[in-house]
């Protein structure tokens, strides 16, 4: 048994109960999800203190830093940055420090930390507390998305329950950032909370100099509820899930060409990638080949600036951040899109490229002016209009976008053309000779929001 | 010590009048934005030189950068 299955934006089960691989909500090995479904809603503070006890709240800054230490935890954001590092940056850098709990989730396809939030809302909470105590901060604020009103009910109920019982050491209270795909980056969070446009910005972390120059740690949602758990049951508890290069369990949002996009299944042990493919592909739908891959279905691992992989190539691969990492390829938010046979990459591409060229903050001229180049090369080559001269000259630009933000927002999105080009290549070579194919005509596999408007 | 130029893009406009006074170590790409040449300032004409790029540009995009 090695994962367990939670409903994303449908609700049932990512698996069916028959499914021996699958133990779904309330599954022993379940961490973060352990407990009751989340068909019944958020958990309530007494249900919470009663299933998993009090948090330790009272450890001194060391202690706590030792802990996460130990336990290798890696921020859950995406750029998988060791949390005990950041803590102690934070303190290092001396002076009141704010915590912002980061909840705006902003990759279109990832539901995770969303499905976590609004079933465990107080899980979230303590790793907020813990980590306010071992700073000493004075507050803490939960950033979220101006769309995302689900999850602020929850946590007005949540943060209510917490101040009836005089339960976090400072006060909590929440804010509403613009619904943009880098205002959920950290440094545009702390822009935000200064009370500036959401726009990423260049200079020191935000956990030695954010919001008004105070250190602020920025910890994404299931990093936090992480926390809560390490605190109460110890590190070795911890390390005894995941791989030894990234430990503990992790969070997935299955989406694309599978029965149920959205679901979010929590991975504790290094379960191959085509298991969990299997588990949530729709039968004939050119994904699954009998119990193996399907040729030329493709995977687009670790979020919309992440990294298309031929399905077949990761089939036996671990979802484990550093397994990941040694062959080149992304865990970030924790997306596994998967995409048919049947569908075309080089289609899908032109409009993820599009989607991100559109949600540049517009502040760094190669970002702004060159992914929507390079999304326009795309869509011509999804189309019928390219040329083998088109594609090199925009194989060319790349190097005068990589490396040139003040994000890495233009990175991910030439990573995923340089990996949709690699991945997709006979597919190039086919549209160059013959035009579009069918493919290019199915609905999109991945959900392309309308860009965002304003930036406050 | 050495000193080099950086640049903040998300600031740059790219007016491009750092590269007419430091050509010696910006350039500027199609879309007219400066890349900077990570050599040192070794001459103290060249430090001169940046000094008068970094007053002239009009976005405050450009600083000194010891290490």
């Amino acid at each position: 048994m090695t994962v367990a299955a939670m409903a994303g934006r449908v609700s049932g089960r990512a698996s069916s109960p028959a499914d021996p691989t699958f133990g779904g909500v309330g599954h022993p090995h379940a961490r973060l999800l352990a407990g009751p479904s989340e068909a019944d809603g958020a958990e309530t503070l007494d249900a919470h203190l009663e299933r998993l006890g009090a948090v330790p709240v009272h450890r001194r800054a060391g202690e706590l830093i030792e802990v996460l230490r130990l336990s290798g935890l890696e921020g859950r954001g995406g750029a998988g940055f060791p949390v005990a590092d950041k803590v102690a940056a934070a303190i290092g850098a001396g002076g009141p420090c704010t915590v912002v709990v980061n909840a705006s989730e902003s990759e279109p396809a990832s539901r995770k930390d969303r499905t976590l939030l609004r079933a465990r809302p107080h899980l979230v909470l303590d790793g907020a507390a813990l980590l306010a105590e071992a700073t000493e901060s004075s507050d803490v604020v939960v950033q979220t998305h101006r769309g995302d009103s689900e999850s602020r009910a929850v946590l007005r109920a949540a943060i209510a329950e917490r101040e009836h019982s005089g339960w976090d050491p400072v006060p909590v209270r929440l804010s509403v950032g613009p619904d943009r795909f880098v205002a959920g980056e950290s440094s545009a969070v702390v822009a935000f909370l200064e009370g500036r446009p959401a726009r990423p910005r260049p200079g020191p972390p935000a956990a030695v100099s954010g919001v008004h120059g105070r250190p602020t740690l920025v910890q994404n949602v299931e990093t936090l509820a992480h926390v809560a758990l390490i605190a109460r049951f110890g590190p070795d508890w911890f390390r005894s899930a995941g791989g030894p290069g990234s430990p503990g369990s992790v969070l997935v949002t299955v989406a694309g060409d599978v029965a149920r996009p959205g679901a979010v299944l929590e991975v504790w042990d290094p379960t191959p990638l085509g298991r969990i493919v299997t588990s949530c592909a729709l039968p004939g739908d050119g994904t699954i080949d009998g119990s193996g891959p399907a040729t030329g279905a493709a995977v687009l691992l670790g979020g919309y600036g992440g990294a298309w992989a031929p399905l077949a190539d990761v089939w036996a691969l671990p979802v484990d951040r550093e397994a990941l990492r040694r062959v080149g390829l992304p865990l970030g938010c924790g997306l596994v899109g998967v995409l048919s046979a049947h569908a075309c990459g080089l289609r899908e591409t032109a409009r993820l490229l599009g989607y991100l060229a559109a949600e540049s903050a517009g502040q760094c001229g190669p970002c702004a002016l060159g992914l929507p180049e390079l999304a326009d090369r795309v869509r011509a080559l999804a189309g019928s209009s390219s040329s083998r001269a088109a594609v090199r000259r925009m194989l060319q630009r790349t190097d005068a976008i990589v490396g040139r933000g003040a994000c890495a927002h233009p990175d991910g999105a030439v990573h995923l053309l340089e990996s949709a080009l690699e991945v997709f290549a006979d597919d190039v070579h086919r549209h160059l000779r013959r035009g579009s194919c069918a493919g290019a005509r199915r609905p999109a596999a991945f959900p392309v929001p309308e860009p965002g408007q304003g930036w406050r | 010590m050495t000193t080099r130029v950086a640049v903040d893009l998300s600031r740059c406009r790219g007016h491009g009048i750092c590269s007419l006074l430091l050509a010696a170590r910006i350039d500027l790409d199609d879309w007219g934005f400066p890349i900077v040449d990570q050599l040192p300032l070794d001459a103290d004409l060249l430090e001169q030189r940046a000094r008068r790029a970094i007053a002239a540009c009009p976005r405050k995009a450009l600083s000194l950068r010891d290490d």
